[in-house]
């Protein structure tokens, strides 16, 4: 089976939300998840970060985006603390408007060049990921509210009968 | 080459006007609505709508296939119809079936994707589709007027006009699905591609296309021919809930670009000094329209119904103080809209949508602003001082309720385990506040404000303390680019009313004849008055607030 790379995206930030992250941690793990795998990046960096939480690079490399939104223009170079996964912090920086290019320095540190050129469109379906897939949709029924007998009633609003 | 001066504007409305969802759920559709500007780009192109098959019983099941090319690409209905009893008929998202179904397919299919498509078409969110299905769709009948037109067109009749005016549709869509859900393709697939760049102009041009299957459905069951004026006049009607709501929510530089697109256009048109005669005597014949439409907008709520009353009477005295001789002086356009401002806002806001009317010039070219082609680009703020700043800038109407308090924090947003849709709760009644979704943009401003340090530091180091406020740090940082991207008001309190949301998005899309169910559900129409597949080159745009006997 393959999946839109919207799907993944919304998938797998209510995962993240499922698993203790919170809201806009959870939306960029999303949007990063969803490019990090039609990239053909490695599955496993995004089941291990889902596994960490709530510690681990779901919450920390909103941070490091964080410190290098500033100097996000054409040209510039920043050095940020990153101990973790090369291709996952690749993949968040990815999210940003401008490319960016992340090369590791040392053991603890990334360098984000942030280059001119375009960014190539990651449009690959996504598929081979099916114990992922199955991980994220476990996490995200915990963000689901069971029906009740009123809300299903009520419903998102609508009558009970439609025969017009 | 020349440079592109833009037209003259006037200052803009202050989006702590604009943004308010009372104002928001008073918008009418407008030149830049969405099927508006697909219609024009439709008849630029001169694209015709082919039906390449027509394999339906004599009762009207089966399946057809309709293509339209435009911008160098090639794109297919494939609509389904099948029987579906009385009682499985719901247009609730918890529906397992449905009258007709359909997919928009990129290209033309081949007979296997045909064979493939109507096997999972009908059913929906428990299939999977492919990167060649753009969009998915299903539609119930008006059983009530799909069954007359039947019967009329049989014994050689039209069918009854007052029906058709009081119904609008035969058929309603309840869900049109694009951007990759269950497996169809992502709109990055097509976003680049001429004529599908602006937002929802796929989901639109399937809209468009399944009102012309229902019509040549009911004239196959019937077998016997509408009369031109009153097919135009049958458009398609859409039954719209909750799910919708969030949208605007979670796409806050979309929702900037369609609003700010519409203030530019408004404030260019208040710039304009002096009205030439035509124009003049066009903006009267469109008020004159807009006054018909709301006589033949009828609804069966009692409250909304005498909502529409009173812009009725509102709209028949402004309107008759709009004569050659007003609008023949200095400033007249400018004048109507500060009159405008002792009336009520659904008044206001037709009023706005009239004046971008005759104005093609000035505001269709705005179409073109209304994607998103980058995604976000946020200012970034220097510290927690500026962050402050920021916040008294823009957001000083979220710092004002006190959100322990009941009735700010009423209602909480959340996502039904039964077919993952949102929906709302009330917090004191309901369970699942826990699991509530980040709807709450003001409260969590709010907090954010009231956990900013005394001295100034840096964003990062703040949001390391404080990880939960990086949403609402994110809002603030969009708010000087994107002055239009927040709803402001407070969408978990107990006056929070959905329903001016769906209002806002749909009529972006073109929507009229808004007829509200409850205040989070609403059936509307689309496509009313809207061209034939044959009428393109004649009628593309000219179908405002549509009128039977227009």
């Amino acid at each position: 089976m393959s999946w839109s790379r919207a799907e993944v995206s919304a998938l797998a930030a209510k995962a993240a939300r499922g698993a203790g992250a919170p809201a806009a941690q959870a939306a960029l793990f999303g949007q990063a998840a969803a490019l990090h795998l039609a990239q053909g990046r490695r599955a496993e960096a995004l089941t291990e970060a889902l596994d960490m939480l709530p510690e681990g690079p779901i919450g920390s490399l909103p941070l490091v985006l964080q410190r290098a939104l500033p100097e996000a223009a054409v040209g510039n170079v920043v050095d940020v603390d990153w101990d973790g996964d090369r291709e996952l912090a690749q993949s968040y920086v990815d999210t940003l408007p401008v490319p960016c290019v992340v090369r590791t320095q040392g053991v603890d540190k990334l360098t984000l060049g942030f280059v001119g050129s375009e960014r190539p469109l990651p449009l690959r379906r996504i598929s081979g990921c099916d114990a992922l897939i199955a991980q994220m949709t476990k996490l995200a029924r915990r963000t689901f509210v069971p029906e009740s007998a009123a809300s299903r009633l009520s419903g998102a609003g609508a009558g009970l009968s439609d025969n017009d | 080459m020349k440079d592109y001066v833009p037209p003259p504007e006037a200052p803009l409305r202050a989006p702590a006007q604009v943004m308010r969802l009372s104002r928001m759920g008073s918008m009418f559709p407008t030149r830049l609505s969405f099927l508006r500007t697909l219609m024009r780009f439709l008849a630029a192109e001169k694209a015709q709508v082919s039906r390449l098959v027509w394999a339906m019983c004599a009762r009207g099941y089966g399946h057809a296939v309709y293509s339209i090319s435009f911008g160098g690409h090639t794109y297919a209905l494939v609509a389904v119809s099948t029987e579906l009893a009385p009682q499985d008929r719901t247009d609730r998202v918890i529906a397992e079936a449905w009258d007709s179904s359909y997919v928009l397919y990129d290209g033309v299919p081949d007979a296997d994707e045909v064979a493939r498509i109507c096997a999972t078409a009908p059913l929906q969110e428990a299939a999977r589709f492919t990167e060649r299905d753009l969009v998915l769709s299903r539609a119930n009948k008006s059983v009530r007027l799909f069954q007359h037109v039947v019967e009329r067109l049989r014994a050689g009749q039209q069918p009854d006009r007052r029906m058709v005016d009081e119904i609008g549709y035969l058929m309603r869509t309840t869900a049109v699905y694009g951007n990759g859900k269950f497996g169809i393709a992502d709109r990055a697939c097509i976003d680049t591609r001429p004529g599908l760049q602006g937002p929802f102009m796929a989901e639109m041009l399937t809209v468009w296309l399944i009102r012309q299957f229902t019509h040549d459905l009911v004239e196959h069951v019937g077998q016997g021919r509408l009369d031109r004026d009153l097919k135009r006049h049958l458009g398609i009607g859409n039954s719209t809930g909750l799910g919708m709501a969030p949208f605007l929510v979670t796409h806050p530089v979309l929702l900037n670009n369609w609003m700010l697109a519409r203030e530019t256009a408004l404030a260019r048109v208040r710039a304009l000094r002096h009205l030439e005669p035509e124009r003049a005597t066009r903006l009267i014949a469109l008020a004159g329209r807009a006054g018909r439409h709301l006589a033949e907008w009828r609804v069966p709520d009692a409250a909304h119904q005498a909502r529409i009353d009173r812009l009725r009477a509102d709209w028949a005295a402004f309107a008759a103080a709009m004569t050659a001789e007003a609008l023949a002086k200095d400033g007249a356009l400018a004048r109507l809209v500060q009159a405008s401002a002792a009336q009520s806002e659904d008044l206001q806001e037709l009023l706005v949508a009239l004046m971008l009317e005759p104005f093609p010039e000035l505001v269709n070219g705005l179409a073109d602003c209304m994607a998103d082609p980058v995604g976000p680009l946020p200012d970034p703020l220097a510290d927690t001082g500026q962050l402050r700043e920021e916040i008294a800038r823009s957001f000083d109407w979220a710092l004002v309720p006190d959100y322990a308090d009941d009735a700010q924090c009423k209602q909480f947003w959340y996502v039904s385990a039964a077919k993952q849709e949102p929906r709302l709760g009330n917090r004191f009644a309901d369970s699942g506040a826990e699991l509530e979704s980040p709807l709450d943009i003001a409260r969590r401003i709010k907090a954010l404000f009231l956990d900013l340090p005394e001295w100034s530091e840096a964003v990062p180091a703040f949001l390391e303390r404080y990880p939960d406020h990086l949403l609402a740090v994110q809002r603030v940082a969009l708010t000087t680019r994107y002055p239009y991207a927040e709803i402001r008001d407070n969408l978990i309190g107990a006056g929070c009313r959905p329903i001016d949301m769906l209002r806002c998005k749909l009529a972006f899309f073109g929507a009229s004849k808004f007829d509200p169910k409850s205040d989070r559900w609403t059936r509307i129409t689309l496509c009313q008055g809207a061209p034939l597949a044959d009428e393109l080159d004649r009628r593309a745009d000219d179908w405002w607030l549509p009128v039977f006997d227009a």
